[in-house]
Formats: C-alpha cells, sequence, structure tokens
C-alpha cells in the first residue's frame, strides 16, 4: 500500500503488471483504458525516455469513493520488461499491492516466463514483499498465436501452485477485463481484512471489483 | 538505502499545488479577465482558493465552476465569476480553460513521476556502484597487504639463503680440507709405514743382540777353555745371523729416521698451510703459498699432472694466512677435475709495481664463454648432479675479495682455461 491516512480519509493501492519483454503488459493497460467506463479512472499516463537509460513504465490511475468517505485510488502499473530495467522494476513493485503477471503463450517465450518469474521473486523478496501471501494473479497471454502452449500443460504446470491463471488475448480485448477483475478481488480481500472495508467502510467486495471494472456500455 | 540521498515512492500521491505553478496559472487566469470575466479562480477541495484572478470592479455572480481531474480524482475546481449576461460568452471559455489546467496538471504530472523515477534508479545504482567501489577498496587493501607481506617473506626467505649460502661456503672449505687431509694422510702414512716395518725388523734384531749377550754372560762364568769358547760363540754368531744383522740394522736407522723427518716437515706445510697458529693477519709470500700447496697435492699430483712453474719474486702481502691457500687449493683441484687425462698445469706469477698478478692455467676445453659470468656463482657447476657442489670457485672469489684483488677467466693459449688473480701489493 503505497499510503493510508486516516485523517485525511484516504487509501492509495498500487497494481503492478509484471513479466518478460513484449508479453502484453502495455496491451493489458490500454485495452482496460479503452474497455472500462472514463467514470472514476484517470487518463493512462505513458512515460517512455529514451536516452542513456531507457526508464519506462506505464500508469492508469482509478479513483473511488467508499459509502463511508473513504477516497481510494489505485495506480496500475506496469513495469519495462527487459532484462537492463531492473532498477525501474524495483521501484515500481515498492508497496505493491497485487501483482499481475503476464506471461507469453508462445512456446520459445518459455524460457523468458521463467526467468522473469524469477525476477519477479526475487525482486519481491528485495523490496520486502513475499510471494506466497502477495495477491498474485498469472495471466498466459497472446492465446491467439498458433504456436501458444496448450491449455492442458499451463494447468497441469500452475493449477498445483493455487495461483489463479486466466488465458487472454490482450490485443483483441479478451481476458483483460477478468485479469484485472481476478486480482482487483484478491486485493480487496487482503485489505479488508486489515481496514475492514466492508465493515468499517461499507464498501463490498463486489462494489470495489465493479467501481473498478464497469465496462462501457455498448453504443 | 542512505539517508543523504532522495529516495521516492513510485506512486506517492501529489498535492494539485506541488503541480501546478503559479507561472502556470494565473495568465490563464487573467487572460479569462481580459475576456470579459469579472473573477477566474481555482479553488481546492476544501474550497480554499489556490490561485486566483478579480478586477478591482467586485467578482459578480458565479457563472461556472468546472471539476480539475488528478489521477481521475477532482481534486480542485476552477471558477469562473462574471456579469450574467457574458454567461454565454464565459460558459465556452471555462470549458476551455479548464482543458488548458488538465494538459499543464497532467504534463506536470508526467515530468515529476519520470523524475521521480529516474532519480530511483539512478540512486540505486550510484549505491550499487558506491557498494562496488567499497568492495574493491577492501579487495585492494587485501592485495596490499599480501604485497607488503611477501615483500617481508621475500626478505625473510633472502637471509635464510644468504645463511645457507654461507653455510655451504664454509662445507666446501672444509671439504676442500678433508681431501687435502686424505692425500696428506697417504703422505704421512707412507713414511709411518716403513718407520713401523723397520721399529718391527729392529725388535727382531734386538731380540738376537740380547740372546748373543745372554751367551756370552752363560759361558764365561763356566770358565771354559778360551778356544772352546771361541769356537762356541762363532758358532752361535752365526746361528743367530749376526755378520747380516749388523750389516743391515744401519740402513733401518737411517732410513726411520729420514722418515720421521718427512713426516714432521709435511706436518710443518701442513701447519703453514692452515695457519692453524697465527690468528688475525699475518705477512706471507705468494710463490711460497703456491708450492706449499703443491706439496700438500703432491700424492694426487704426482706421476699424474705435470706441473710447470713461472714464477718470479713477489713482494709479501700481508692477509689472512689461509686465504691464499684457500685460493690455490681449489683452482688447482679445479684445473685436475676438468683438465682431462693428462692434466698440465702452468703456475705463473708477476709483479708489475702495484699488483701482483698470479694465473692458474690448465689443458683443458676451457670454459665457453657464455658461462663465465656465471662459474663464481654459487651452485653453479657443470658436473652432473651430486658430483660438484658449485662451490669450488665460490669460495675462490670470497677469499679474492677479501684480498681486495679480482679474479677472472681467460682463454688460455692453446685452448683451456686461465685463471687470472690480480692482488693489489705493498698495503704493507
Amino acid at each position: 500500500m503505497i499510503e493510508f491516512d486516516e485523517k485525511e480519509r484516504r487509501m492509495v493501492l498500487k497494481l503492478v503488471y509484471y513479466g518478460p519483454a513484449l508479453s502484453g503488459k502495455t496491451t493489458n493497460l490500454l485495452q482496460l483504458h479503452d474497455l472500462l467506463t472514463r467514470q472514476g479512472r484517470g487518463e493512462l499516463m505513458v512515460l517512455d525516455t529514451s536516452g542513456d537509460r531507457t526508464i519506462y513504465f506505464d500508469l492508469l490511475p482509478f479513483f473511488l469513493t467508499a459509502p463511508s468517505g473513504l477516497k481510494i485510488k489505485v495506480k496500475v502499473y506496469t513495469v519495462p520488461g527487459q532484462v537492463c530495467h531492473d532498477a525501474t522494476r524495483k521501484a515500481v513493485l515498492q508497496r505493491a499491492d497485487g501483482v499481475v503477471f503476464v506471461a507469453d503463450s508462445n512456446r520459445a517465450e518459455a524460457g523468458s516466463n521463467v526467468a522473469s518469474f524469477d525476477n519477479l521473486e526475487r525482486n519481491l523478496s528485495l523490496v520486502g514483499l513475499d510471494i506466497d501471501s502477495i495477491p498474485l494473479v498469472i495471466q498466459f497471454n497472446k492465446r491467439d498465436l498458433p504456436a501458444a502452449v496448450p491449455e492442458e500443460e499451463i494447468r497441469t504446470t500452475w493449477d498445483p501452485t493455487g495461483i489463479p491463471v486466466v488465458l487472454a488475448s490482450a490485443l483483441n480485448g479478451h481476458g483483460v477485463a477478468e485479469t484485472f477483475a481476478l486480482v482487483a478481488g484478491l486485493v480487496y480481500d487482503r485489505i479488508d481484512a486489515r481496514f475492514a472495508l466492508a465493515a468499517k467502510h461499507g464498501l463490498t467486495r463486489e462494489r470495489f471489483v465493479a467501481k473498478l471494472t464497469s465496462l462501457k456500455e455498448e453504443p | 538505502m542512505s539517508a543523504d540521498t532522495l529516495h521516492f515512492v513510485v506512486g506517492e500521491e501529489k498535492k494539485v499545488r506541488e503541480l501546478l505553478l503559479d507561472a502556470d496559472v494565473l495568465p490563464l487566469l487573467k487572460g479569462a479577465l481580459a475576456a470579459g470575466a469579472s473573477c477566474a479562480r481555482v479553488t481546492g477541495d476544501d474550497g480554499e482558493e489556490l490561485w486566483g484572478a478579480c478586477s478591482p470592479a467586485g467578482r459578480g455572480g458565479l457563472l461556472r465552476s468546472l471539476p480539475l481531474m488528478l489521477e481521475g480524482e477532482p481534486v480542485a475546481h476552477l471558477e469562473l465569476f462574471g456579469a450574467p449576461e457574458m454567461r454565454e460568452r464565459l460558459e465556452p471559455l471555462a470549458s476551455l480553460l479548464i482543458v488548458a489546467l488538465d494538459t499543464v496538471l497532467r504534463n506536470s504530472l508526467k515530468r515529476v513521476l519520470t523524475t521521480e523515477i529516474h532519480t530511483s534508479v539512478v540512486n540505486s545504482s550510484h549505491e550499487e556502484l558506491v557498494a562496488m567501489n567499497a568492495e574493491l577498496a577492501r579487495s585492494e587493501a587485501r592485495y596490499r597487504e599480501l604485497a607488503e607481506n611477501l615483500e617481508l617473506r621475500v626478505k625473510e626467505r633472502t637471509a635464510e639463503l644468504r645463511r645457507a649460502q654461507a653455510h655451504l661456503l664454509q662445507q666446501e672449505k672444509m671439504a676442500a680440507v678433508g681431501q687435502l687431509a686424505a692425500g696428506v694422510a697417504h703422505e704421512i702414512n707412507n713414511p709411518l709405514g716403513f718407520i713401523t716395518s723397520n721399529l718391527h725388523t729392529l725388535q727382531k734384531y734386538v731380540a738376537r743382540f740380547c740372546a748373543m749377550l745372554q751367551f756370552y754372560r752363560e759361558h764365561l762364568e763356566l770358565e771354559q777353555p778360551r778356544e772352546r769358547l771361541v769356537t762356541e760363540a762363532e758358532t752361535k754368531w752365526r746361528e743367530l745371523k749376526l755378520p747380516h744383522v749388523m750389516a743391515d740394522v744401519g740402513d733401518l736407522m737411517a732410513q726411520s729416521l729420514a722418515g720421521a723427518e718427512r713426516v714432521s716437515r709435511i706436518v710443518a706445510d701442513l701447519k703453514g698451510f692452515s695457519h692453524v697458529d697465527e690468528s688475525g693477519e699475518s705477512v706471507v709470500d705468494l710463490n711460497q703459498e703456491l708450492e706449499r700447496t703443491l706439496t700438500l697435492l703432491s700424492h694426487q699430483l704426482a706421476g699424474r699432472a705435470e706441473i710447470v712453474k713461472e714464477l718470479q719474486p713477489l713482494p709479501e702481502v700481508k692477509c689472512q694466512g689461509q686465504l691464499p691457500g684457500q685460493i690455490f687449493l681449489n683452482l688447482i683441484q679445479n684445473a685436475l677435475t676438468h683438465a682431462g687425462a693428462s692434466p698440465r698445469i702452468t703456475l705463473s706469477s708477476c709483479f708489475d709495481g702495484e699488483r701482483i698478478r698470479i694465473s692458474i692455467a690448465d689443458n683443458g676445453p676451457g670454459i665457453p664463454a657464455a658461462l663465465r659470468g656465471q662459474i663464481f656463482d654459487p651452485f653453479f657447476t657443470t658436473l652432473p648432479v651430486g658430483s660438484g657442489t658449485g662451490m669450488g670457485l665460490a669460495v675462490v672469489w670470497e677469499a679474492v675479495l677479501k684480498l681486495q684483488g679480482t679474479v677472472a677467466v681467460a682463454d688460455a693459449p692453446g685452448g683451456g682455461a686461465d685463471f687470472i688473480i690480480t692482488i693489489p701489493a705493498g698495503r704493507n
């Protein structure tokens, strides 16, 4: 959690989209931006500085107010996937409340997935977070690729870990909102346990998730 | 993170006051006044005015209030005041103003976020570099310590080596003396052998003399007729082979005395060579020392080596008495070792008024130029492992140095090695 100010009645949460380079993290955010209603959502901010060191992340902020008046801001970040930007990844991971790991379904990228996941595990522990307890969702993106690893295989690998897996095709908008809703729910559970969002602030899980993920009305 | 570096948490909330500057907002608000509004202001979410521009004529009624959003959250409001008849004109202006403010706000946030992440990354890179630098400094200290110790260890080893070398030099001197002793022992044994043999013979002769004397004493008491005594005594005389004994005994005595004299001469030479009776410095004639060395080596030289002497009178030299002997002994033995089956050793000495020059040349294979720099080094030897210690010429070098002289090697005429010793003379 980035911030919780009882006096100001204000809570700032952080969600991070992690994963190997070119697995579709930014595409996820772009799609969320396009799919979700403008109400309570900020503009997508894409930071890219080129030069000596490319330092880069995307930010999609959300804002909602609980019935109690508690203002909740949820900031959704992506991290740069390239191996060389580890310092940026660490900085972005600090105080994260939930992580979406966007894996590449392309079989040729299996090695990059593993390396990036190891990197996530190590960086989480470096910033004082525990991969076993932090809300974590794995999204296998690019399901539309012909060379995608079969779902059966993914389930066999990941189901025993208990980490929820979502199959997605971010480019086509499939599975993007589901992934976000899933991680938002898990984050709610964790925050609710500590700050009694439902009991003290009248904010139920359904309402919290719905506020964040209400889709645009079809025109 | 260290305390003296800036530290940001990515995502920390920003206040609208931190993101918007007076210079960004006030010109826009003043522009609204110029366009006909009586008052334009931005208020925070608690209603407090953050920026404002009003005409002195009074602010009039609120025409339009629009929220200013930051990351989806309404953080401030733009309020436009003016005369009611201006509403139609000012409402689109308000929309325009809010778009302008939103753009400025968003760009500013983007700049701040970029700066923050950049600073974080630079800081952590800097810390990594500082840590790496500290690690390098530690490792450098380790190597410096190692290097210092190494110097100390090299010094220790060098001292150890020097002690061992001095020890070996001493051993070599003792070995040379030992070889010499073996030769000398043979020289002494030879006369001692025939002296002993002669004494054995004399012992038998004395027994016969005693027997003869006993005969006389017994027969004189019997008071026999004289003729008879003479006859019997003559018989006994011959029986004991006394005529032969009488003739031999003189030779035996003379030989034995000569042998004993030879032994005492050898002992005197040895004493002279070793200068065992002298302490400190003494005055020596180098020719005499050379002769004495040859005498002591006579057993090794006799019948085996040809010695050619070309000695000229030399001034006396004051030095530790045993040094010349060490030099000559080692050089002559060296020549005998290397000169092959029929060695010929040429000894020559001369004096040029300042320096004594002594040359010991052999007819061996000579010393290749490439080795001449090394032959005086301790442990250097051309002999098979175990045959030579490589210390003989080192002993020579050391002894010559003590005489304040020099030793060099040259080609002897007709091949072979020529060791030339030069010693300053006239030191009194």
